[in-house]
């Protein structure tokens, strides 16, 4: 597969949110309309400025792209939309970039604005979940019949076998939640902020068994919005703009199941020694995992943080949970991972709040959270979509 | 039978057969007639050589555990007198993986890698679930 001629062509010009938070009691056009506002503003731009943009993702828990453009009076030139849940992050930002990089629009702006928490119960898992009502298992794993009901239980399929594959232990797992939740206790947006340890981990109660209800993220709603232009444009802005190096979509298929990194043998993956290779988004980007300051990962779940590590080739296969004890994943240490608290303790804004942390940590502006000298950032998931920024 | 009240397979022309087959207590899969692939779940092409020449082909029923969870979490009120109910990962002889129940052993006592066999579970008149339970030695 040849590079495309995308590295660095375009960038980040401007972020924004919404209050996260629970039952907020506010529609997902409201949320995501100051998302929207607050990033064209830390951008230095205006709503007439806007025509591009990609909802990430639509009703029945998130703003319709078409209903906020008439809601919010934007003149569009271009716009899209994904599907639910929080995989399409890296294929949102691909798409943008191609569009402004093409000429489709000037400005991206790619927004998640969501209500989980606000919609009709039960929704995650349940009866109004779309993915729950999934048969077959399949790429998410559910299936209601048998009570296969919720994307936790897919976590928690693999935490099983990962713990009994490499002797692995709940107890480590928990180093995560502890991690993501000293992140938190840094950033004031963050909903959940009082530190935990690995013992309040061990007593929370069991969710889908073995995974325990502080391995698993928040559900709330709330919004935020990456505007993406031409790094042409974005040098002639308010702020310094965040270039977007390197770039890999969402892959599908037999060989992927999203809670884990292929070869590891759930649903219908074949099993096989899974050998972390140097992926396009790192030959795109011209960078290794030694030039990579901070990660970013999907953390619906504490489990999907030791297959990001082990897919991308932070961690040989069996070795993440070894990897992220002691500190190695906070602020200060070896590879510091969702330094915004993740969906586990900021909120879940299905990975989009993660690259309004990005930017802000490649601007410099994290203040106690901040990664010294951030120079290079990866998002990347257990289920194999991938962004490089670097400042 | 007709106040089961958990969600029930939406039965189409794609899995017809297959539900079909567990009514009938047999556990049947999609099976190539060119490249020899069997699949699961049912899809009108072999994903492998994309032939449409397949048969339904019965299996044997048996397997071994891949992985499991327990669920203490109804998302579904029907589930609730049932937590903490058990979701395993069977892996069958043939190759493919259903997700399922285990019954006749208590959780605590599941482990990845044991053998099970088929039962039937005839939950409505119309629907037939494969559960699985440990082998018989």
């Amino acid at each position: 597969m040849s590079d495309w001629n995308l590295k660095d062509q375009t960038a980040v010009c401007g972020v924004g949110h919404s209050p996260f938070g629970k039952r907020l009691n506010r529609s997902t056009i409201d949320l995501g309309g100051e998302a929207i506002r607050n990033a064209l503003e830390d951008a230095g731009l205006n709503k007439n400025n806007l025509d591009g943009l990609i909802a990430s993702f639509g009703t029945p828990i998130g703003a319709d792209a078409d209903t906020l453009a008439y809601a919010l009076g934007l003149k569009l030139r271009m716009y899209n939309q994904t599907w639910a849940h929080g995989r399409f992050t890296a294929s949102c930002l691909q798409w943008a970039a191609m569009a402004v990089k093409a000429g489709l629009a000037n400005y991206v702006a790619c927004l998640a604005s969501i209500s989980f928490s606000g919609f009709r119960k039960p929704m995650m898992g349940g009866a109004s979940d779309n993915e729950g009502a999934r048969e077959g298992g399949g790429g998410h794993g559910e299936d209601p019949v048998y009570g296969m009901t919720s994307p936790g239980a897919g976590s928690a399929l693999i935490a099983q076998k990962y713990f009994a594959k490499y002797g692995a232990t709940s107890c480590q797992l928990g180093a995560v939640a502890v991690a993501f939740r000293k992140h938190a206790a840094l950033n004031p947006a963050a909903m959940m902020r009082t530190p935990i340890s690995v013992e309040d981990h061990q007593n929370s109660r069991f969710v889908c068994e073995p995974l325990r209800l502080l391995d698993y993220c928040q559900i709330n709603d709330g919004a935020a919005c990456v505007i993406v232009t031409t790094s042409e444009r974005a040098r002639d802005l308010k702020k310094p703009p965040v270039f977007i190096s390197g770039m890999q979509g969402l892959p599908a298929g037999r060989e992927e199941f999203i809670w884990t990194h292929p070869g590891f043998g759930v649903a219908q993956q074949s099993v096989f020694d899974y050998q972390p290779e140097l992926q396009p988004v790192y030959r795109m980007a011209g960078v290794t995992h030694a030039d990579i300051d901070a990660l970013f990962t999907y953390d619906a779940f504490s489990i999907l943080v030791w297959s990001a590590l082990e897919r991308w080739g932070f961690c040989r296969p069996g070795e993440a949970a070894a990897f992220t004890q002691d500190g190695r994943i906070e602020v200060g240490g070896a590879l510091p991972i969702n330094t915004n608290g993740g969906l586990m303790s900021e909120g879940h804004i299905m990975g989009w709040n993660h690259q309004v942390e990005i930017v802000r940590q490649l601007r410099g502006e994290c203040g106690p959270r901040q990664v010294a000298n951030a120079q290079v950032i990866q998002w990347a998931n257990a289920y194999g979509d991938s962004l490089i920024y670097r400042r | 039978m007709t106040d089961y009240k958990k969600p029930l397979p939406a039965i189409s022309t794609l899995n017809g057969p297959y539900w079909d087959g567990l009514k009938q207590r047999e556990l049947k899969m999609p099976s190539c007639n060119d490249c020899g692939k069997l699949w699961y779940p049912p899809a009108p092409f072999c994903p492998e050589c994309w032939s449409r020449n397949f048969t339904w082909r019965q299996l044997s029923g048996r397997g071994t555990v891949n992985s499991w969870v327990v669920f203490h979490q109804a998302y579904f009120s029907s589930y609730k007198d049932d937590v903490p109910y058990n979701v395993a990962e069977v892996e069958l002889e043939e190759g493919p993986r259903l997700l399922t129940n285990l019954v006749g052993i208590a959780n605590a006592d599941i482990v990845i890698g044991m053998s099970v066999e088929i039962v039937y579970d005839d939950v409505t008149d119309e629907v037939t679930l494969a559960k699985f339970r440990p082998t018989e030695q």
